[in-house]
């Protein structure tokens, strides 16, 4: 507790709040900008393209956010050289452990906000009936997880490399695959596919009436594993950055 | 002048050798134009325009989401050194300009982004042969490609001066893919001149190949960004202690 309660004050300060914000903000922005104006048809719809579109959006930008994430939680320690005499008060692997949970802790504030916002928003541009509650709860707690194991997988390279340009180049490559996966599948058991497969939503194009329309994922087995593979993700990407981590000669 | 201004470009080279940072301005491309000509052959029905097709689909998203990052991770990299321990001392007190210092970190940033360019136009006119596109790309194509190393001189001024004012390598490379977002946005509302980010995609013609670019407008959006981003990054340079 103590370990973690010390990452929290090593961040003081270091504006990585006000970084993870003010990228969420753009996606706010585009929130905005892209559902401004909304037809008939887009109203019924509404809180279905919200879901859908979110899952989108946290594919292009989330693995880069998450680079700069574990980046900014882990260069304190390259600049400082901080490793040896922070293992003569207490274990790497406590050490890593805490940077692991104050990461989730942003991950899953950063993500309520982004929900609560995007709610206000439905609700602002008159989306009808509420959202629904179950399919938002399960799509906030796989988005949690997805984005968690982008996150430890960031983190290990950010550990590992003292050279920050390695992961963080990593993290870029991550959300052009991302991106470019959502193009030709609607899961993928990579990490970075991780927002694809758990999208809840999906859309169809109708190209006669200019219309999509969302429907509620029925996923086939092959999905539901690519879903468990997030977690499984999440196992190996912790076990590989603390064993890598531990075993790492400062 | 001149000679100062070549030392600090010897030495910026001597603090970027054997440095990997070049692999990601080839991997990247790679990655995009695998993707775009896989989707180019998967939609050939409605992407009839060839070349032109071919092209879109392998800058769209290149253009708008990672270079503006990449080049942001390019130009941290060039800053990095400072940003370690007491370096800055040692930069400042070099015995050339604040200016030359400037321009020796600038004209590495502007080569890479036109070694970028060139690689991507190569994998663009590969791409086509190896889908069995007819001919040759069209000529106006070669505009594109100087459009896009301007473009992107622009952005290398504007991230130059954000990794210099801040010392985090990560936060830039955030500020560039959020910028290169904002482009999207502003380069539909038809202000892509007045905005740095979008002035790549607008060089790279990557939304639309056959539109017409107001060139004027255009060369006057880069100079404006390019002298604007050079003198603050010069000021604060010199006011640096």
């Amino acid at each position: 507790m103590k370990t973690l309660l010390l990452e929290f004050y090593k961040i003081k300060r270091r504006n990585v709040w006000l970084t993870m914000f003010a990228m969420l903000s753009v996606q706010l922005l585009w929130g905005l900008w892209a559902f401004r104006d909304p037809k008939d048809w887009e109203l019924q719809c509404g809180w279905m393209s919200l879901l859908y579109h979110l899952s989108l959006l946290d594919g292009i930008m989330v693995p880069t956010m998450m680079a700069v994430l574990a980046s900014r939680l882990a260069d304190i320690e390259h600049k400082g050289n901080t490793y040896k005499q922070l293992e003569t008060l207490r274990s790497a692997g406590s050490l890593y452990h805490a940077k692991a949970i104050c990461g989730c802790i942003i991950i899953m504030l950063l993500f309520a906000v982004q929900f609560v916002f995007f709610i206000l928003l439905g609700y602002a541009l008159g989306y009808e009936g509420n959202p629904d509650l179950k399919y938002y709860l399960l799509s906030y707690v796989l988005k949690i997880a997805s984005n968690l194991s982008l996150f430890l997988l960031q983190l290990a390279l950010s550990m590992f490399f003292a050279n920050q340009m390695v992961p963080l180049v990593a993290g870029l490559g991550g959300s052009m695959a991302a991106l470019l996966l959502m193009f030709v599948t609607t899961y993928s058991f990579l990490p970075w596919g991780g927002n694809l497969s758990a999208a809840l939503v999906m859309s169809e194009w109708d190209e006669t009436t200019r219309i999509s329309t969302y429907f509620y994922r029925a996923f086939s087995s092959v999905e539901t594993a690519a879903v468990v593979c997030i977690f499984v993700w999440i196992v190996v990407f912790y076990a590989a950055g603390r064993i890598l981590f531990t075993r790492r000669e400062a | 002048m001149h000679l100062s201004f070549m030392k600090t470009i010897r030495a910026e080279q001597l603090k970027l050798k054997r440095s990997p940072v070049w692999l990601a301005f080839f991997a990247l491309p790679i990655i995009s134009a695998f993707f775009g000509t896989f989707n180019y052959m998967a939609n050939q029905g409605v992407l009839k325009s060839e070349w032109y097709s071919l092209w879109s689909q392998h800058t769209l998203f290149l253009c708008y989401l990672f270079m503006p990052a990449l080049i942001g991770t390019y130009c941290s990299y060039l800053w990095r050194l400072e940003h370690l321990r007491n370096n800055w001392n040692s930069f400042l007190t070099a015995p050339v300009s604040r200016t030359s210092l400037y321009v020796g970190k600038l004209v590495w940033a502007a080569i890479m982004i036109a070694a970028g360019n060139i690689w991507i136009y190569l994998l663009y006119y590969l791409c086509g042969k190896l889908c069995g596109l007819p001919g040759t790309p069209p000529e106006e194509s070669i505009g594109w490609i100087i459009g896009g190393i301007l473009g992107g001189i622009v952005i290398c001024c504007v991230q130059l001066t954000i990794s210099m004012v801040i010392r985090s390598f990560a936060i830039p490379i955030g500020i560039g893919l959020a910028g290169g977002i904002g482009g999207l946005m502003i380069t539909n509302k038809g202000l892509g001149t007045y905005y740095p980010y979008s002035l790549y995609c607008m060089g790279m013609h990557a939304n639309n190949p056959q539109m017409e670019l107001d060139i004027q407008a255009f060369l006057i959006g880069c100079l404006f960004h390019f002298l604007l981003f050079s003198v603050i990054s010069v000021v604060c340079l010199r006011r640096h202690e």
